[in-house]
């Protein structure tokens, strides 16, 4: 699941949308020098978004393009812009490359011919760099080249678009290939699983007919519930042929077993069973005898720890599916299920009293005997997440049998929640538990992690209720804490101290809490939107962070640099004026 | 109460005591206006409230239960004896007493106390670096898990568990809790907690070094016979247990024995951090602790959110050099004759610069209400985000990492970047504007940054001579030298980038009125035996991108309520609205087109800064045209820009009485983390400025990416 979020998370990147990027892609590569040169301007704010992780190929795209509208702008001589360039394209070819470069040195001409640059293009590098200044002429054509190149590779590439279509000119026959196969595998896989269902049904449709049968005559005989007959020969080989299938899969065959009708018998055959059913309570479903005793010969046969886990895991899913829709019954017959199985599992020595028979009733209606190894954790989760009004009941089996139990008190805090949250009868202040809270046993690492898991999971239901029916999909009611409510004192107050400043408290009636960072309401998709018409520059020197002790500073001796002065004389220093300088000539 | 004597004059100048008052004052004054506090109650109710608050509330350092213990000259039974001087009380405040009169030579007293604090604090300690240290091999080491059973006992209804620890006996672990010391006293990271002290947050993510608690045996107290301590030690066992649990940890109770309180600890901080996924095993054990299975996994504490580690875990590693310099540094604390020490701590990356700093502030802490810190170090920042310098007041120990006590420093100025090189000159006017706000009152920690090459060290140089500093502590690891020995001679003739030796600078200015001749400093040299030393972490949450992002994380934490509540993502929050032409804007680490500044701004993190000018434009935002040194109040996200109605919004954890100096917003190359962005939840439509399509399989697609040491065809023959 970790890596599922992962997965889902995408990178920050520096365009708002992809509309900015793609405005930003067809100006740079557009032949107007006033729209490259807003593109310029975009890229640099977007490097001051990246600090230190701007692509590289934007980078040089941007260095690259520069040079062009000076270029073309006519202000610069020949000389001046064979510098521009060379500088741009060396950069370009040792930054490209760069990330070609293994623990030794290669040849540059190697690593640019992996990239499909040609060589040529590294000859216009090594000229720049050690030998004599190529001519304006094979500046440009470099630059041409590269810039149609880093549209090619990059650009182009980036963001989806036109990703499909090159990949389709290029690679359309073993690709198409690949793909029909795919889909050929997938069919067939898809045919078998359909077919093994079938089977399934069918296998489980012959053991029920025989148990009723079986049933049936029973009835007739009207004997002892606890001496239901041996199965019969019939029934033998059907098991035997359940058990076989099961091998192969186990997963189809328990999805079809909590079907309709099958574990969860259809309301006729509660009736042919003579079951009533009504006035159970489904807070603690509890299976009737009958239905158990149904289904246990089968049970007994596939009982195997691998397939008790796999049951209890569909069987939540299934719950929980449930939960969404509100089927009583089915609900009830799959929780009660549940709470059967784990009981079959339960350690719990409360039967010191009974009398032999009573014990050896109670051991031949378990599906097992021996006590497995449950994934503890994952059952807590996914009786968390599977909330109805059984819940608490399960959990309460579930924490009670635990190999390495809770605190106490987290036991009776979750159970409180679960059942405040499902709204189930109150289970009684604080449910019997004697106080064995004392953690027993070994432990893991699995454990400890269970705990802290546990834990905060516990948080996060405390906090937000809602989260803990799925936690994987937004549900609406998880939202709504979210919006940071300020109380009408709170607002007072803060206003009451920014009274007087700029500065206010936003009073607007807006759900905040649906607009992520960088969002306001009312504002466009359009990329343009965030454009400073007017705006005025300030001059500012450097503060004073506090005036006094200002004597103190004259006294630090051997400063020879030129630095900034904020006293009398020149207002701005050497650096400021390069500075002010650079700025300009930049805009 | 015991009201201090005044020392006899005739054994010291004036000069000294005038120092001596001051050092002993703010102590005198905590210990008096805490002794109404008298609960030793922890409730979580007021941890919420301190560890919100944490040094607003409190001007004194800790509270006491009661009156300082007197002092005895019994000798302590430890197998350290033979080493220590009759120790005094360690009660923080406790300076008064009858030793008061009786010892009158302070400074010795002070000296000797530090010795056996730090002799003491060695023994636990040495067991662990497995120097040879004979004082210790009698001494219990670390807790070991069948101990557990009989020291420790859990309260399942208050959720807390008391630990009784015998002297010298230590707890390594992981995790983070509420500590507090119920009998006896317990140090940890140099800070000691003693009985009745208000309880202290301890935080020991997987991040970093795990902290121990060393018991140090109760402070001998002439009043009380052995059996007495014993009884009372019980008496405090019996109030936290009940009945049943408590039986088997009272037979383990002795007068010199701790007893020490750990309860669970939630703060908004540790919320906040651990609701983002990849954090959410912040505070568990570290992928080493589970490789080298060093985590004690059955034991009482586990279920407070602490994992207690084997002796095989390191734990903090002290070499010997880093104990003298310490110990050096407390004495020098105490001996100071002119002004406070003046401490400045130095050393390549990745040597315990800033471990060291916190172990000196809380031992320091032990002694004196506040010590104050120069962050001269733009990386790694010890109480702020990244990118600042800052001059802070500690008046609470460090027990954490960094983005643990994300405190607002007394003054900060926003540089911006992690790294100074972009503009040097910046940075020292910078630095210098700091230091002129320095009250020379208390002892100061300078930290440094890792560059100590090059122009680095030449900055390096600059601060040493322009802050006057009194100490050096040079950190230094492995056999490889970064830098040269900073020895007072050395620096007589080295340039820095600003200053340059007094003999070179007298043939151009005149600087012989100016400036008084170089004082001279002590020089402690540490050499760093810790496995790793020298070279940056590997594990998760070690990088330094990481630790950045933390601090960042840390630090907006203090929006969230202080109540616990749903974990509100930062988009959720009502923010605070100003308009375009009332605030500055201004980029501060690379050129951006004015007309589209706003792309850079939206969605960023953003210093909020105050400028003396008044920024009014006319109905149009305002940019800087240069970035200039200004303070820096706190950090805010600029939420969105209302184009229409020209407003900025701005979520931030700034007090409304602050933000209303601000008037300036500065952007820097420190950026909000990523998990921000990406992780927000609950909102209408794609969150902008994150792409789920971005690929980095296209060449050119990544950042620069700088290869360092690149090994020519021919070099390789050659070392050949």
């Amino acid at each position: 699941m970790k890596k599922k979020t992962t997965e889902k998370k995408g990178h920050v990147v520096a365009w708002i949308n992809k509309a900015e990027w793609d405005q930003v892609l067809e100006y740079l590569y557009s032949k107007d020098c006033a729209l490259q040169k807003y593109a310029l301007h975009r890229i640099s704010a977007w490097k001051g978004r990246f600090a230190h992780n701007t692509p590289i190929a934007v980078e040089s795209t941007a260095d690259l393009v520069r040079c062009q509208i000076l270029d073309r702008s006519g202000k610069l001589d020949a000389d001046d812009l064979v510098l521009l360039y060379g500088t741009a394209l060396m950069r370009f070819v040792n930054l490209i490359t760069e990330r070609q470069q293994g623990k030794i040195a290669r040849p540059l001409r190697r690593l640019a011919s992996n990239l499909k640059i040609p060589e040529w293009i590294v000859n216009l590098r090594h000229d720049i760099t050690h030998r004599k200044l190529p001519t304006l002429k094979w500046c440009r054509k470099g630059c041409k080249f590269v810039l149609e190149w880093l549209q090619q590779e990059y650009w182009s590439r980036q963001l989806g678009s036109g990703l499909a279509e090159n990949w389709e000119s290029q690679s359309e026959g073993e690709d198409g290939e690949d793909e029909l196969q795919r889909q050929e595998d997938e069919f067939i896989t898809r045919q078998k699983e359909i077919e093994s269902y079938k089977k399934a049904r069918e296998l489980l449709i012959s053991f029920e007919k025989e148990q009723f049968q079986t049933f049936e005559g029973f009835l007739e005989e009207d004997k002892q519930a606890s001496l239901w007959p041996e199965p019969s020969a019939d029934m033998s080989w059907i098991l035997a042929q359940i058990k076989h299938f099961a091998l192969e899969s186990s997963e189809i065959l328990i999805d079809a077993l909590i079907e309709d009708g099958f574990m969860v018998p259809t309301i006729e055959q509660l009736v042919s069973l003579s079951v009533d059913n009504s006035d159970a309570d489904p807070t603690a479903p509890h299976l009737s005898r009958v239905v158990l005793r149904f289904w246990l010969p089968l049970l007994k046969d596939l009982n195997s720890q691998l397939f008790i886990h796999l049951l209890l895991e569909k069987l939540f899913v299934e719950l929980q599916q449930l939960s969404e829709d509100n089927q009583k019954h089915r609900s009830f017959y799959i929780a009660g299920w549940i709470s059967e199985v784990i009981l079959c599992n339960s350690n719990k020595n409360e039967y010191h009293y009974e009398s032999k028979i009573q014990r050896k009733g109670r051991l031949k209606d378990k599906i097992f005997m021996k006590r497995i190894q449950l994934r503890w954790q994952q059952l807590l989760a996914a009786c968390l997440n599977a909330p109805c009004v059984a819940t608490p009941h399960l959990l309460q089996q579930i924490l009670e049998d635990m190999e390495h139990p809770m605190p106490l008190d987290t036991r009776q805090k979750l159970l409180r929640l679960s059942s405040i949250y499902t709204q189930g009868a109150d289970l009684g202040c604080d449910p019997p538990m004697e106080h064995s809270g004392q953690p027993s046993g070994i432990y893991t690492l699995e454990s400890l992690h269970e705990r802290l898991r546990v834990q905060s999971r516990r948080q996060v239901y405390m906090m937000h209720p809602g989260i803990v029916s799925d936690s994987r999909k937004a549900l609406p009611e998880r939202t709504e804490d979210f919006q940071e409510h300020l109380s009408p004192d709170v607002l007072a107050e803060r206003a009451a101290e920014l009274r007087g400043s700029p500065w206010q408290v936003c009073t607007d009636k807006v759900q905040w809490k649906n607009y992520p960072l960088g969002k306001v309401p009312g504002q466009s998709e359009d990329p343009s939107c965030l454009m400073v018409d007017n705006f005025s520059t300030i001059m500012v020197f450097d503060q004073q962070v506090e005036m006094e002790n200002a004597t103190q500073h004259n006294t630090h001796a051997g400063v020879s640099m030129p630095h900034r002065v904020t006293t009398d004389g020149l207002l701005w220093t050497h650096n400021d004026i390069s500075k002010l300088k650079a700025g300009l000539q930049l805009f | 109460m015991k009201v201090q004597k005044s020392l006899p004059k005739t054994k010291q100048t004036s000069k000294r005591q005038q120092c001596n008052d001051k050092w002993f004052k703010s102590n005198r004054i905590a210990k008096n206006s805490d002794s109404s506090n008298l609960s030793p109650s922890t409730a979580m109710a007021k941890l919420e409230h301190r560890a919100s608050n944490l040094r607003k509330d409190k001007p004194n350092l800790k509270r006491l239960k009661k009156g300082a213990k007197a002092v005895s000259f019994r000798p302590v039974k430890t197998p350290a004896a033979t080493e220590r001087t009759p120790s005094r009380p360690l009660t923080n405040g406790g300076a008064g007493g009858p030793e008061q009169g009786s010892d009158s030579d302070e400074s010795q007293d002070w000296s000797s106390f530090a010795k056996s604090v730090l002799h003491q604090n060695g023994g636990g300690e040495s067991m662990e670096c497995q120097e040879s240290c004979v004082s210790a091999k009698a001494a219990p080491g670390r807790i070991e898990e069948e101990a557990f059973v009989h020291c420790a006992e859990r309260d399942y209804i208050h959720n807390r568990t008391v630990l009784v620890m015998q002297q010298g006996q230590t707890l390594c672990f992981r995790g983070k809790c509420l500590l507090s010391c119920l009998y006896g006293r317990v140090e940890v990271h140099g800070f000691t907690l003693e009985e009745g002290q208000q309880s202290y947050p301890l935080f020991s993510p997987s991040s970093h070094c795990p902290l121990t608690v060393t018991a140090l045996g109760d402070s001998p107290n002439p009043s009380k016979t052995k059996k007495a301590g014993r009884l009372e030690a019980k008496a405090i066992v019996r109030k936290y247990l009940s009945t049943e649990t408590r039986r088997r940890l009272l037979s383990e109770v002795d007068s010199d024995s701790c007893v020490i309180l750990l309860e669970p600890l939630d703060t908004p901080l540790t919320r906040f951090l651990t609701s983002f996924p990849d954090l959410k095993e912040l505070f568990g054990l570290s992928s080493r602790d589970i490789r080298e299975s060093s985590a004690m996994l059955d034991t009482p504490l586990s279920g407070l959110g602490i994992t207690p580690l084997r002796k095989t875990a390191g734990g903090m590693v002290m070499s010997q050099t880093y104990r003298e310099a310490l110990n050096g540094l407390v004495n020098a604390c105490a001996e100071e004759l002119d002004g406070c020490p003046v401490i400045l701590v130095c050393g390549a990356k990745n040597v315990g610069k800033s471990t060291f700093n916190r172990h000196l502030i809380n031992t320091l802490l032990n002694h004196t209400a506040s010590v104050e810190y120069l962050e001269c170090d733009l990386g790694q920042t010890e109480f702020t985000p990244s990118g600042c310098l800052s001059l802070s007041t500690v008046r609470e120990p460090l027990l954490g990492p960094p983005f643990t006590h994300q405190w607002a420093p007394e003054h900060m100025i926003f540089y911006g970047q992690s790294s100074c090189e972009t503009d040097l000159d910046r940075y020292l006017e910078s630095l210098k504007s700091l230091w002129r706000l320095y009250n020379r009152e208390t002892p100061i920690v300078i930290n440094t940054m890792g560059w100590v090459k090059g122009f680095g060290f030449q900055l390096l140089v600059d601060i040493i001579r322009l802050f006057s500093i009194s100490h050096v502590v040079q950190l230094s690891s492995g056999d490889k030298v970064m830098c040269p020995q900073l020895t007072p001679e050395f620096l007589r003739s080295s340039h820095g980038w600003q200053t340059h030796p007094p003999v070179q600078s007298a043939l151009g200015e005149d600087n012989s009125g100016t400036h008084p001749a170089q004082r001279s400093y002590t020089l402690f040299r540490i050499h760093s035996e810790f496995e790793g030393a020298g070279r940056p972490g590997e594990m998760r949450h070690q990088r330094s991108n990481e630790q950045r992002d933390l601090a960042l994380l840390g630090y907006f934490s203090q929006l969230q309520s202080p109540e616990p509540g749903p974990v509100r993502p930062l988009h959720c929050f009502t923010p605070y609205q100003v308009p375009h032409s009332a605030v500055a804007v201004g980029v501060t680490h690379c050129e951006v087109a004015p007309t589209h500044v706003l792309y850079t701004a939206n969605a960023s993190l953003v210093g909020l800064c105050c400028l003396n000018e008044k920024v009014s434009g006319r109905g149009s935002p305002v940019l800087l045209s240069q970035t200039p040194v200004c303070p820096c109040v706190g950090f805010g996200v600029l939420r969105g820009v209302d184009m229409a109605r020209g407003l900025y919004f701005l979520v931030t954890p700034v007090a409304p009485s602050i933000l209303r100096q601000v008037n300036c917003l500065l952007l820097g190359a420190v950026t909000l983390p990523n998990t921000l962005l990406t992780g927000q939840t609950g909102i209408l439509g794609d969150p902008p400025y994150v792409t789920m399509d971005y690929s980095f399989e296209l060449t050119g697609a990544g950042k620069l990416h700088v290869f360092k040491g690149l090994v020519r065809p021919g070099q390789m023959k050659n070392a050949k």
